[in-house]
């Protein structure tokens, strides 16, 4: 049985490649049929926001990318509630992303062999 | 189950520590090192949070030193041998890269 | 430089084979690409390339393997969605060589 691995990214999608590496991670983890989680924290939940534009910026779509996460076998997927009221996020582009709150948390990272903070 | 949370960076200015509070478990540990030892600068908003919340804390004491830092009696200064053992005696280590 | 000769354009591809602009992609090129492959394009094979098309369109990402046969499953159901019937359709490797014919860039999680 593979360990399981949680990745926790945390950096905004516009900050450098932070966002782009911890999907990267969880995409290949997916493909090769770990057991993977995704929680995003911090500014890590402005991945979320809808309505992104990164041709605007002439960068690859990681909001599109972030949608082919079920595709890849990774449904384990969470977001922070504290970081996401704190930036004011509204709608989100990933449905499958479920609200946690800090205990929550806590309890995710319990449950995971590995963690990985980006 | 209990984590080892590393921190490196300077908590002035970064999350990292605050969330990382907000996170951890009563089994949980956290170890400061390089820029995060900082958080030991007396009359800081780090230092109280840290002070308050009276988690099991390990600093590297190399980095302590360095930063001229003195360590409180809450918190326990360690070599890197030590740093070893603790990753060892935790279920899982989660660098706060 | 590799490069494919369509008609009277060359096309340029890089050094495994794969479009080097994207843009470059007609149905045309797609044929001689799989010639190029020793593939005769079917009916069979083009609905998987229009779906790796749309799996671009969608993502932005060229799918790996696993996720491939679940977007194939999920688009045109199970008896086509598995690896038997994809890697039949593209000699053994379907998400890198599909990609190939389909204009998408190499999939980046394809080790």
């Amino acid at each position: 049985m593979a360990k399981s691995l949680l990745i926790i990214s945390r950096q905004s999608p516009w900050s450098g490649p932070g966002a782009r590496e911890a999907l990267d991670i969880v995409l290949a983890g997916g493909a090769f049929d770990l057991p993977i989680g995704l929680l995003f924290l911090d500014d890590g939940v402005l991945q979320l926001a809808a309505g992104q534009n990164a041709r605007a910026l002439q960068q690859k779509d990681l909001s599109a990318n972030l949608q082919a996460l079920p595709m890849f076998g990774v449904e384990e997927l969470f977001y922070c509630v504290d970081s996401a009221s704190a930036r004011g996020l509204g709608d989100r582009s990933l449905d499958e992303a479920q609200p946690l709150a800090a205990a929550q948390i806590t309890a995710l990272i319990d449950r995971y062999d590995q963690v990985i903070t980006l | 189950m209990s984590t080892l949370h590393v921190l490196s960076h300077s908590p002035f200015g970064d999350e990292r520590l605050t969330s990382c509070l907000r996170l951890l478990g009563t089994a949980d540990a956290l170890l400061l090192c390089g820029d995060a030892a900082y958080a030991l600068q007396p009359g800081t908003a780090p230092f109280n949070a840290l002070e308050n919340r009276q988690v099991k804390l390990f600093v590297l004491a190399e980095d302590a030193q360095a930063r001229a830092l003195q360590v409180p009696d809450w918190a326990e200064a360690i070599d890197y041998a030590a740093f070893v053992e603790l990753s060892i005696h935790h279920d899982k280590v989660n660098t706060w890269l | 430089m590799n490069a494919l000769t369509v008609g009277t354009r060359t096309i340029e591809l890089d050094k495994d084979g794969f479009l080097v602009d994207l843009n470059d992609w007609s149905s045309e090129v797609a044929g001689a690409l799989a010639a190029a492959e020793d593939i005769e394009l079917s009916a069979e094979h083009w609905e998987v390339l229009e779906l790796l098309r749309s799996f671009y369109a969608e993502f932005q990402l060229s799918p790996a393997t696993r996720p491939l046969i679940k977007y194939t499953a999920l688009k045109l159901g199970a008896e086509k969605g598995n690896s038997l019937h994809l890697n039949r359709l593209f000699k053994g490797t379907p998400a890198k060589l599909a990609a190939k014919l389909a204009g998408l860039p190499k999939p980046t999680n394809c080790l």
